[in-house]
């Protein structure tokens, strides 16, 4: 068939399509914006050099988020613990806009710090299955580990996430009953 | 094993005790419906992703190189060699896609787009007679089928709301939606699957949420969908399954 695309067009087109999930996971991963921009180019980089290993091109975002997540756990987590560690300096304030009202902003940037201070493995957690809607199973296949281990990681952070949530809860009560 | 809202709304509030909540788990493990379920209860996860999903604002910057110029197969010991290389892709591919969760199927993914309803989303619809005529008029091209809207219209206890076109794979998904008694939205879905396709009995399950009700007929497949977990849906099913299924 002469209309198919070839596995470097399909990489590509999903490089256009998912960098922004694949940024957020390096944000999730490292705690940091730059190394952030650093994973998304060197996951890109990655991909692209592999698509010869493309057999279908259902799930390109899972096999970005493998390759991402496999880039950090073998070439950059260990020079960027000490950056990670810092997570009090995430400059939030700068990744957080400023265009809605501030009661919404301040609530925003509490569970963004909130979630960032979560343990790595809950994090990534959070991200894959919170913020991009992979299910348990999915987010389970791409980190390696049980259904039950994701979903345990997940039961850990609500509980950590549950104040600033029933704080927000309690607002929006609040400015509904003015 | 059956786990009420109620329970896994425990669950994911954490007020359940650990043997309880170790039940949900493993239940969960092999039973992905129950999955969507608990996926669909968790309140956290929309809050979360609201936050998180406005980053970053613009879309981050990326190098690529060049595409590469498309090339002639490779001949003589070259072949060998790309074949070799080929078998052993397939051995890796093969393992990292015999790992991943099975890709849902048109019923799964219709029933979380109808689990996203409210009442207000059909309260204000443009319901008059021209409004649907031409909704049903492209839904039944897409489709290449009469919808019987006169049939719909007289679908006991229910209003005729609106006819949309939808697609899943390819293949043209139509969803017509009602308001019952009491404003809750159902939905009734269609799905163009090409001669062939095999024919299924009703098949009932709680999807995302929903009560549903699926078969498939002569190349079309059918859903029912109802407003909660606990819709009764046995009058307005006998009711399509004579017209569509017969």
């Amino acid at each position: 068939m002469g209309g198919e695309i070839s596995s470097e067009q399909a990489v590509r087109g999903a490089i256009q399509t998912h960098s922004k999930r694949v940024w957020r996971f390096g944000l999730a991963l490292s705690g940091a914006s730059d190394v952030a921009d650093d994973l998304l180019q060197s996951t890109c980089l990655r991909a692209l050099e592999r698509h010869h290993q493309v057999t279908s091109y259902d799930r390109l975002d899972s096999w970005l988020m493998t390759i991402c997540r496999s880039i950090w756990l073998n070439e950059v987590r260990a020079r960027s613990v000490r950056k990670a560690q810092a997570l009090s300096v995430t400059p939030e304030a700068e990744l957080i806009s400023h265009e809605t009202d501030s009661e919404t902003n301040i609530f925003a940037a509490e569970v963004f710090t909130q979630v960032m201070q979560l343990p790595e493995a809950q994090r990534e957690t959070v991200t894959l299955v919170f913020v991009e809607g992979y299910s348990y199973r999915e987010a389970a296949a791409l980190l390696e580990v049980p259904i039950g281990t994701i979903m345990s990681r997940l039961s850990n952070a609500r509980q950590k996430l549950k104040t600033v949530m029933q704080h927000e809860a309690a607002d929006a009560v609040r400015r509904s009953g003015k | 094993m059956k786990f009420s809202d109620e329970t896994l709304l425990a669950y994911l509030e954490g007020n359940l005790d650990e043997a309880e909540a170790r039940a949900v788990e493993s239940a969960v493990e092999d039973n992905p419906e129950l999955e969507q379920r608990l996926m669909a209860l968790d309140s956290f996860a929309p809050l979360v992703q609201a936050v998180f999903e406005r980053l970053p604002a613009q879309d981050p910057k990326i190098d690529l190189p060049e595409p590469e110029p498309h090339t002639q197969p490779a001949v003589g010991g070259l072949r060998l060699l790309a074949v070799a290389a080929s078998v052993a892709v397939v051995a890796v591919s093969a393992t990292f896609w015999a790992t991943r969760p099975q890709p849902m199927g048109w019923a799964e993914q219709a029933a979380i787009y109808q689990s996203l309803y409210v009442p207000d989303t059909i309260a204000a619809l443009d319901t008059s007679s021209e409004a649907l005529a031409a909704q049903f008029t492209l839904a039944e091209e897409q489709l290449g089928r009469s919808l019987n809207r006169e049939a719909l219209e007289a679908l006991p206890g229910m209003e005729l709301k609106r006819a949309q076109v939808l697609s899943f794979k390819g293949k043209p998904l139509i969803q017509v939606v009602f308001a019952d008694a009491q404003g809750q939205p159902f939905a009734f879905c269609v799905i163009r699957q090409g001669e062939g396709a095999p024919n299924k009995d009703v098949k009932e399950a709680v999807l995302s949420g929903l009560a549903t009700a699926t078969w498939a007929q002569d190349g079309y497949g059918y859903m029912l969908i109802g407003s909660s977990g606990q819709s009764d849906l046995s009058g307005q099913l006998d009711f399509l399954t004579e017209n569509f299924a017969s």
